[in-house]
């Protein structure tokens, strides 16, 4: 059973559009019932689509153009606010880590011992650095913090 | 070949905010909407629906800013995002019940009209994208390919069972296959 159409059917769908027949061609149509089929086709669906271009009534471009600036706006947005999500997040998973290591884990050795397991002065320094990016991320997350806290307020 | 310039022109400046932009952008506009549309009211059935895909395709299109081509790759890639629309389109039960019924037209070509639409209206809504872009847009199955991201071996055997199904629904004395 035949599957697929004539091989000449794009070229007499081509002459139909730009109304440009050769005889070769207007003779295989004659000859071809599948070639006589997709142009009677053709010719109906043209003639449907002219009837309903009539309708059709384009949108200004220019506000076209707005409608896609303003969806740009609310995507930019929507990924600053996932951002914003995740990063509370981890904060939020930061803070209890950070305090559950202060209270359960440092404060229960004296601070001598766990200076004395580390090595030297350095150690210490590097302790305090720690405790200070700690305290500055914090403060640094807290008006996002605070902006979550209140989800009426605008961003 | 006019739009070709224009097109490519609006293309690689960038879609920025400015007035050449937006020139570019009207050419373009002004050279596929109505194209687009006959597509989409075509594969939907409905006007008010294919007004709304064709904006939301422009819209897209702006938005994922593809790198330059010329006028065909742009008229491609519009009817791509047309096609991806319409397949992601929600659609109701009710859909083809409120396709529009045909306006009154010319006496002669009335008949006719309402025949090419009903049997339209038999066929799955990708065999009459795939009969509208062939026949009335008058693409080659490549093109359609780039259009509706079928392949083209694949293009050439359902655009065949559509042309086949299509005949059968229409009158006989009309199509004479």
């Amino acid at each position: 059973m035949k599957q697929t159409s004539c091989e000449h059917e794009t070229s007499v769908i081509r002459a139909l559009h730009a109304d440009q027949w050769s005889s070769e061609l207007r003779q295989h149509v004659a000859e071809c019932p599948d070639c006589r089929q997709a142009l009677h086709l053709a010719e109906a669906l043209r003639t449907l689509a002219a009837q309903r271009a009539t309708q059709f009534k384009p949108p200004d471009p220019h506000w076209i153009l707005q409608r896609s600036r303003r969806m740009a706006r609310e995507i930019a947005l929507r990924r600053l606010a996932l951002l914003m999500t995740t990063m509370r997040t981890l904060a939020v998973i930061y803070a209890v880590a950070v305090a559950a290591w202060l209270l359960r884990g440092y404060a229960s050795l004296q601070y001598r011992e766990v200076a004395s397991t580390m090595h030297g002065a350095s150690s210490e320094f590097g302790l305090l650095g720690a405790l200070a990016a700690a305290v500055c991320v914090i403060l640094g997350l807290w008006p996002i913090l605070r902006g979550g806290a209140a989800p009426g307020q605008s961003r | 070949m006019e739009d070709a310039g224009t097109i490519a022109a609006w293309a690689t400046a960038g879609r920025e905010q400015t007035a050449a932009g937006e020139e570019g952008f009207r050419h373009l506009y002004e050279a596929t909407s109505r194209p687009l549309w006959g597509y989409l009211h075509h594969a939907c059935g409905r006007a008010d629906v294919a007004d709304d895909l064709l904006q939301e395709t422009f819209c897209r299109f702006l938005l994922r800013k593809p790198p330059p081509m010329d006028d065909a790759g742009a008229r491609s890639y519009l009817f791509r995002i047309a096609t991806n629309l319409l397949h992601n389109r929600p659609r109701s039960r009710d859909d083809a019940a409120r396709e529009e019924p045909a306006e009154r037209g010319a006496e002669t070509d009335q008949g006719l009209r309402l025949d090419v639409q009903a049997a339209m209206r038999q066929l799955k809504p990708r065999e009459r994208e795939l009969l509208y872009l062939a026949y009335v847009e008058g693409m080659s199955h490549a093109e359609i390919a780039a259009a509706t991201g079928l392949g083209v071996l694949s293009i050439r055997i359902l655009l065949y069972r559509a042309r086949q199904k299509a005949s059968e629904f229409l009158a006989p004395k009309r199509i004479e296959p």
